[in-house]
Protein backbone atom coordinates (compact mmCIF):
# COMPACT_ATOMS: atom_id res chain seq x y z
CA UNK A 1 0.00 0.00 0.00
CA UNK A 2 3.05 2.36 0.98
CA UNK A 3 4.43 1.20 -2.45
CA UNK A 4 0.97 2.92 -4.24
CA UNK A 5 1.09 5.73 -2.41
CA UNK A 6 4.71 6.89 -3.12
CA UNK A 7 4.55 6.12 -6.42
CA UNK A 8 6.15 8.66 -8.62
CA UNK A 9 3.04 8.26 -11.55
CA UNK A 10 0.92 8.60 -9.02
CA UNK A 11 1.77 11.39 -7.24
CA UNK A 12 2.55 13.37 -10.07
CA UNK A 13 -1.33 12.63 -11.44
CA UNK A 14 -2.63 13.88 -8.06
CA UNK A 15 -0.47 17.42 -8.14
CA UNK A 16 -1.66 17.84 -11.69
CA UNK A 17 -5.24 17.27 -10.99
CA UNK A 18 -5.59 18.90 -7.15
CA UNK A 19 -3.33 21.94 -8.35
CA UNK A 20 -4.96 22.49 -11.73
CA UNK A 21 -8.41 22.40 -10.58
CA UNK A 22 -7.28 25.00 -7.83
CA UNK A 23 -6.09 27.03 -10.73
CA UNK A 24 -8.77 27.00 -12.73
CA UNK A 25 -11.47 27.62 -9.52
CA UNK A 26 -9.35 30.76 -8.70
CA UNK A 27 -9.65 32.01 -11.92
CA UNK A 28 -12.83 33.61 -12.16
CA UNK A 29 -12.94 34.49 -8.43
CA UNK A 30 -10.08 36.29 -8.89
CA UNK A 31 -11.56 38.07 -11.95
CA UNK A 32 -14.85 38.80 -10.17
CA UNK A 33 -14.75 38.98 -6.28
CA UNK A 34 -18.02 40.55 -6.15
CA UNK A 35 -19.82 38.31 -7.13
CA UNK A 36 -17.64 35.26 -5.63
CA UNK A 37 -18.58 37.48 -2.39
CA UNK A 38 -22.15 36.81 -3.84
CA UNK A 39 -21.71 32.95 -4.08
CA UNK A 40 -20.40 33.25 -0.22
CA UNK A 41 -23.74 34.86 1.24
CA UNK A 42 -25.61 32.24 -0.39
CA UNK A 43 -24.59 30.06 1.93
CA UNK A 44 -25.37 31.92 4.55
CA UNK A 45 -22.00 30.76 6.63
CA UNK A 46 -19.99 33.88 6.82
CA UNK A 47 -20.85 37.08 9.01
CA UNK A 48 -21.85 39.91 6.09
CA UNK A 49 -18.50 42.15 7.23
CA UNK A 50 -15.96 39.14 6.38
CA UNK A 51 -17.40 38.09 3.29
CA UNK A 52 -15.54 40.41 0.61
CA UNK A 53 -12.19 39.94 2.91
CA UNK A 54 -12.87 35.83 2.27
CA UNK A 55 -13.75 37.22 -1.50
CA UNK A 56 -10.27 38.60 -1.88
CA UNK A 57 -8.04 36.05 -0.57
CA UNK A 58 -9.74 32.62 -0.65
CA UNK A 59 -9.17 32.91 -4.78
CA UNK A 60 -5.68 33.96 -4.06
CA UNK A 61 -5.00 31.25 -1.64
CA UNK A 62 -6.62 28.58 -4.42
CA UNK A 63 -4.20 30.28 -7.04
CA UNK A 64 -0.89 29.99 -4.67
CA UNK A 65 -1.41 26.17 -3.46
CA UNK A 66 -2.36 24.97 -6.87
CA UNK A 67 0.68 26.35 -8.17
CA UNK A 68 2.60 25.22 -5.32
CA UNK A 69 1.47 21.74 -5.96
CA UNK A 70 2.16 21.55 -9.33
CA UNK A 71 5.91 22.64 -9.57
CA UNK A 72 6.16 20.83 -6.29
CA UNK A 73 7.60 24.03 -4.09
CA UNK A 74 6.72 24.51 -0.51
CA UNK A 75 4.31 21.09 -1.81
CA UNK A 76 3.34 20.75 1.73
CA UNK A 77 1.74 23.58 3.07
CA UNK A 78 0.32 23.53 -0.32
CA UNK A 79 -1.15 20.28 0.00
CA UNK A 80 -2.53 20.93 4.18
CA UNK A 81 -4.12 23.77 2.65
CA UNK A 82 -5.98 22.35 -0.28
CA UNK A 83 -6.99 19.72 2.44
CA UNK A 84 -8.47 22.12 4.87
CA UNK A 85 -10.02 23.90 1.66
CA UNK A 86 -11.75 20.91 0.37
CA UNK A 87 -12.96 19.82 3.77
CA UNK A 88 -14.18 23.64 4.48
CA UNK A 89 -15.71 23.41 1.22
CA UNK A 90 -17.50 19.93 1.15
CA UNK A 91 -18.75 20.93 5.09
CA UNK A 92 -20.30 23.98 3.62
CA UNK A 93 -21.97 22.29 0.42
CA UNK A 94 -23.35 19.90 2.85
CA UNK A 95 -24.81 22.16 5.10
CA UNK A 96 -26.46 23.98 2.32
CA UNK A 97 -27.90 20.90 1.28
CA UNK A 98 -28.74 20.12 4.53
CA UNK A 99 -30.97 23.08 5.44
CA UNK A 100 -32.78 23.35 2.06
CA UNK A 101 -30.77 26.26 0.22
CA UNK A 102 -31.19 26.47 -3.47
CA UNK A 103 -27.57 27.60 -4.60
CA UNK A 104 -25.06 27.84 -7.30
CA UNK A 105 -21.75 26.60 -5.24
CA UNK A 106 -19.62 29.20 -6.69
CA UNK A 107 -16.90 26.44 -7.15
CA UNK A 108 -15.47 27.62 -10.54
CA UNK A 109 -17.21 30.92 -11.47
CA UNK A 110 -19.15 33.75 -10.55
CA UNK A 111 -23.15 33.41 -9.27
CA UNK A 112 -25.59 34.04 -11.80
CA UNK A 113 -27.89 31.41 -11.04
CA UNK A 114 -29.47 28.92 -8.22
CA UNK A 115 -29.20 26.52 -10.62
CA UNK A 116 -26.31 24.26 -10.19
CA UNK A 117 -26.90 21.09 -8.33
CA UNK A 118 -25.09 21.00 -5.08
CA UNK A 119 -25.28 17.47 -5.04
CA UNK A 120 -22.62 17.34 -8.11
CA UNK A 121 -20.68 19.57 -6.78
CA UNK A 122 -20.36 17.94 -3.27
CA UNK A 123 -19.58 14.90 -4.97
CA UNK A 124 -16.74 16.26 -6.93
CA UNK A 125 -15.14 17.65 -3.99
CA UNK A 126 -15.16 14.62 -2.01
CA UNK A 127 -13.25 12.94 -5.02
CA UNK A 128 -10.67 15.60 -5.20
CA UNK A 129 -10.30 15.31 -1.45
CA UNK A 130 -9.32 11.72 -2.29
CA UNK A 131 -6.00 13.33 -4.75
CA UNK A 132 -5.94 15.97 -1.89
CA UNK A 133 -5.00 13.64 0.79
CA UNK A 134 -3.21 11.24 -1.62
CA UNK A 135 -0.58 14.31 -1.95
CA UNK A 136 -0.41 14.89 1.77
CA UNK A 137 0.38 10.94 2.12
CA UNK A 138 2.69 10.42 -0.82
CA UNK A 139 6.61 10.89 0.61
CA UNK A 140 7.41 10.91 -3.52
CA UNK A 141 9.64 14.26 -4.39
CA UNK A 142 10.24 13.09 -7.91
CA UNK A 143 9.66 16.40 -10.58
CA UNK A 144 9.39 18.61 -8.11
CA UNK A 145 11.21 21.64 -7.25
CA UNK A 146 11.95 21.79 -3.74
CA UNK A 147 12.39 18.64 -1.60
CA UNK A 148 10.91 20.22 1.54
CA UNK B 1 4.80 22.27 6.34
CA UNK B 2 3.02 24.47 9.10
CA UNK B 3 5.30 27.60 8.20
CA UNK B 4 4.67 26.71 4.56
CA UNK B 5 1.39 26.33 4.81
CA UNK B 6 1.40 30.37 6.80
CA UNK B 7 3.99 31.71 4.53
CA UNK B 8 0.78 30.48 1.94
CA UNK B 9 -1.67 32.44 3.20
CA UNK B 10 0.27 35.13 3.80
CA UNK B 11 1.50 35.58 0.32
CA UNK B 12 -2.51 35.09 -0.42
CA UNK B 13 -3.44 37.78 1.41
CA UNK B 14 -1.01 40.44 0.47
CA UNK B 15 -1.60 39.45 -3.12
CA UNK B 16 -5.44 39.50 -2.48
CA UNK B 17 -5.86 42.52 -0.61
CA UNK B 18 -2.93 44.57 -2.72
CA UNK B 19 -4.25 43.39 -5.57
CA UNK B 20 -7.68 44.49 -4.78
CA UNK B 21 -6.76 48.28 -4.55
CA UNK B 22 -5.30 48.50 -8.27
CA UNK B 23 -8.21 45.92 -9.50
CA UNK B 24 -11.07 47.41 -11.81
CA UNK B 25 -13.44 45.10 -10.42
CA UNK B 26 -12.29 46.20 -6.74
CA UNK B 27 -14.49 45.65 -3.66
CA UNK B 28 -14.86 47.17 -0.62
CA UNK B 29 -12.64 45.35 2.36
CA UNK B 30 -15.77 45.43 4.39
CA UNK B 31 -18.72 43.91 3.47
CA UNK B 32 -21.84 45.29 3.15
CA UNK B 33 -23.42 42.05 3.40
CA UNK B 34 -26.27 41.41 6.30
CA UNK B 35 -27.74 38.46 7.45
CA UNK B 36 -31.66 38.66 7.83
CA UNK B 37 -34.24 36.83 9.31
CA UNK B 38 -36.73 37.15 6.94
CA UNK B 39 -37.55 38.73 3.79
CA UNK B 40 -36.58 36.01 1.34
CA UNK B 41 -39.49 36.18 -0.75
CA UNK B 42 -39.86 39.59 -2.86
CA UNK B 43 -43.19 41.49 -2.32
CA UNK B 44 -45.30 41.11 -5.48
CA UNK B 45 -48.17 43.79 -6.04
CA UNK B 46 -51.35 42.21 -7.23
CA UNK B 47 -51.22 44.21 -10.55
CA UNK B 48 -48.21 42.01 -11.34
CA UNK B 49 -48.34 40.59 -15.17
CA UNK B 50 -46.51 38.02 -16.36
CA UNK B 51 -43.68 39.55 -18.73
CA UNK B 52 -43.31 42.31 -16.01
CA UNK B 53 -39.36 42.52 -14.72
CA UNK B 54 -38.05 40.38 -11.85
CA UNK B 55 -39.16 41.42 -8.54
CA UNK B 56 -36.47 41.26 -5.64
CA UNK B 57 -37.06 41.27 -2.02
CA UNK B 58 -35.25 42.57 0.46
CA UNK B 59 -32.42 40.33 0.95
CA UNK B 60 -31.59 39.95 -2.43
CA UNK B 61 -31.91 43.90 -2.65
CA UNK B 62 -29.34 44.56 0.37
CA UNK B 63 -27.28 41.73 -1.31
CA UNK B 64 -27.02 43.68 -4.97
CA UNK B 65 -26.67 46.74 -3.33
CA UNK B 66 -24.05 45.48 -0.88
CA UNK B 67 -22.22 44.51 -4.20
CA UNK B 68 -22.24 47.94 -5.41
CA UNK B 69 -23.09 47.26 -8.63
CA UNK B 70 -26.63 47.76 -9.46
CA UNK B 71 -28.20 51.36 -10.09
CA UNK B 72 -30.83 51.99 -7.58
CA UNK B 73 -33.47 53.90 -8.89
CA UNK B 74 -36.04 55.64 -6.89
CA UNK B 75 -39.67 56.37 -8.65
CA UNK B 76 -40.69 58.69 -5.97
CA UNK B 77 -41.02 62.28 -5.88
CA UNK B 78 -38.13 64.38 -4.93
CA UNK B 79 -39.22 65.65 -1.73
CA UNK B 80 -40.02 61.90 -0.51
CA UNK B 81 -36.45 61.02 -2.27
CA UNK B 82 -34.83 63.63 -0.10
CA UNK B 83 -36.54 62.43 3.45
CA UNK B 84 -34.80 59.33 3.13
CA UNK B 85 -33.81 56.59 0.03
CA UNK B 86 -31.09 53.76 -0.36
CA UNK B 87 -27.76 55.24 -0.16
CA UNK B 88 -26.43 56.14 -3.77
CA UNK B 89 -29.93 55.62 -5.60
CA UNK B 90 -30.90 57.96 -8.34
CA UNK B 91 -34.32 59.92 -8.40
CA UNK B 92 -36.57 59.97 -11.36
CA UNK B 93 -39.72 60.30 -10.62
CA UNK B 94 -42.12 58.53 -12.65
CA UNK B 95 -44.89 60.84 -12.15
CA UNK B 96 -43.01 63.66 -13.45
CA UNK B 97 -41.53 62.38 -16.80
CA UNK B 98 -40.98 64.36 -19.61
CA UNK B 99 -43.41 64.07 -22.53
CA UNK B 100 -41.51 63.11 -25.68
CA UNK B 101 -38.61 60.47 -26.42
CA UNK B 102 -38.38 58.45 -23.16
CA UNK B 103 -35.71 56.27 -24.67
CA UNK B 104 -33.47 59.04 -25.06
CA UNK B 105 -34.29 60.79 -22.03
CA UNK B 106 -33.62 57.83 -19.95
CA UNK B 107 -30.40 56.92 -21.92
CA UNK B 108 -29.25 60.38 -21.16
CA UNK B 109 -30.36 60.49 -17.26
CA UNK B 110 -29.22 56.77 -16.31
CA UNK B 111 -25.80 57.25 -18.44
CA UNK B 112 -25.59 53.56 -18.65
CA UNK B 113 -25.10 50.89 -21.12
CA UNK B 114 -28.72 48.58 -21.95
CA UNK B 115 -27.77 45.60 -20.06
CA UNK B 116 -26.66 47.14 -17.06
CA UNK B 117 -28.50 46.11 -13.73
CA UNK B 118 -31.18 48.54 -12.62
CA UNK B 119 -33.37 48.08 -9.61
CA UNK B 120 -36.17 50.37 -9.06
CA UNK B 121 -38.03 51.15 -5.95
CA UNK B 122 -40.40 53.30 -4.45
CA UNK B 123 -41.59 53.85 -1.40
CA UNK B 124 -43.47 50.41 -1.13
CA UNK B 125 -46.12 47.96 -1.24
CA UNK B 126 -48.91 50.61 -1.33
CA UNK B 127 -46.87 52.94 -4.24
CA UNK B 128 -46.53 50.97 -7.54
CA UNK B 129 -44.18 53.75 -9.18
CA UNK B 130 -41.48 51.18 -9.30
CA UNK B 131 -43.52 48.46 -10.62
CA UNK B 132 -44.08 51.23 -13.41
CA UNK B 133 -40.94 52.44 -14.45
CA UNK B 134 -39.62 48.77 -14.55
CA UNK B 135 -41.91 47.78 -16.89
CA UNK B 136 -40.99 51.53 -19.13
CA UNK B 137 -37.36 50.76 -19.03
CA UNK B 138 -37.94 47.40 -19.82
CA UNK B 139 -40.22 47.94 -22.75
CA UNK B 140 -37.62 50.55 -24.25
CA UNK B 141 -34.84 47.64 -24.08
CA UNK B 142 -33.52 47.92 -20.67
CA UNK B 143 -32.53 43.95 -20.13
CA UNK B 144 -31.51 43.90 -16.58
CA UNK B 145 -34.32 45.56 -14.53
CA UNK B 146 -35.32 44.30 -11.32
CA UNK B 147 -38.26 45.89 -9.29
CA UNK B 148 -38.05 46.09 -5.36
CA UNK B 149 -41.48 46.14 -4.68
CA UNK B 150 -41.04 46.66 -0.69
CA UNK B 151 -39.09 49.75 -1.23
CA UNK B 152 -37.57 52.32 1.09
CA UNK B 153 -40.01 51.53 3.64
CA UNK B 154 -38.84 48.04 3.90
CA UNK B 155 -35.35 48.84 3.21
CA UNK B 156 -35.79 51.31 6.98
CA UNK B 157 -37.73 48.36 8.30
CA UNK B 158 -34.79 45.89 8.48
CA UNK B 159 -32.55 48.50 9.91
CA UNK B 160 -30.52 49.04 6.54
CA UNK B 161 -28.50 52.47 6.13
CA UNK B 162 -30.70 55.63 5.03
CA UNK B 163 -29.70 58.39 2.93
CA UNK B 164 -31.64 61.53 4.37
CA UNK B 165 -30.60 64.60 2.39
CA UNK B 166 -33.45 66.73 4.81
CA UNK B 167 -35.32 66.07 7.80
CA UNK B 168 -39.00 65.53 7.90
CA UNK B 169 -39.92 63.63 11.21
CA UNK B 170 -41.80 60.20 11.66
Amino acid sequence: MRKLIDNDYLTLLSRLLVGGMFIYASFYKIIDPAAFAKSIWFYHLVPGKWINLMALILPWLEMTCGLAVIVGFWHRGAALWSNIMLIVFIAALASAIVRGISIDCGCFRAAESATHSAWSSLLFDIGALVFSVHLLASRSRRWMLSSR
Amino acid sequence: MIRQAIILLVLSTAVGLGGNLISPNRVDFVGKFRDLSSGDQPIVPPTAEPGDPPFVGINEAQMEFATGKPLFLDARNAEDFDCGTIPGAINIPFEALPEGDLGKYFDSTLGVAKDYPIITFCSGEDCDLSLHMGRNLKLLGYTKVAIFFGGAREWEKFGLEMQRRKSCGS
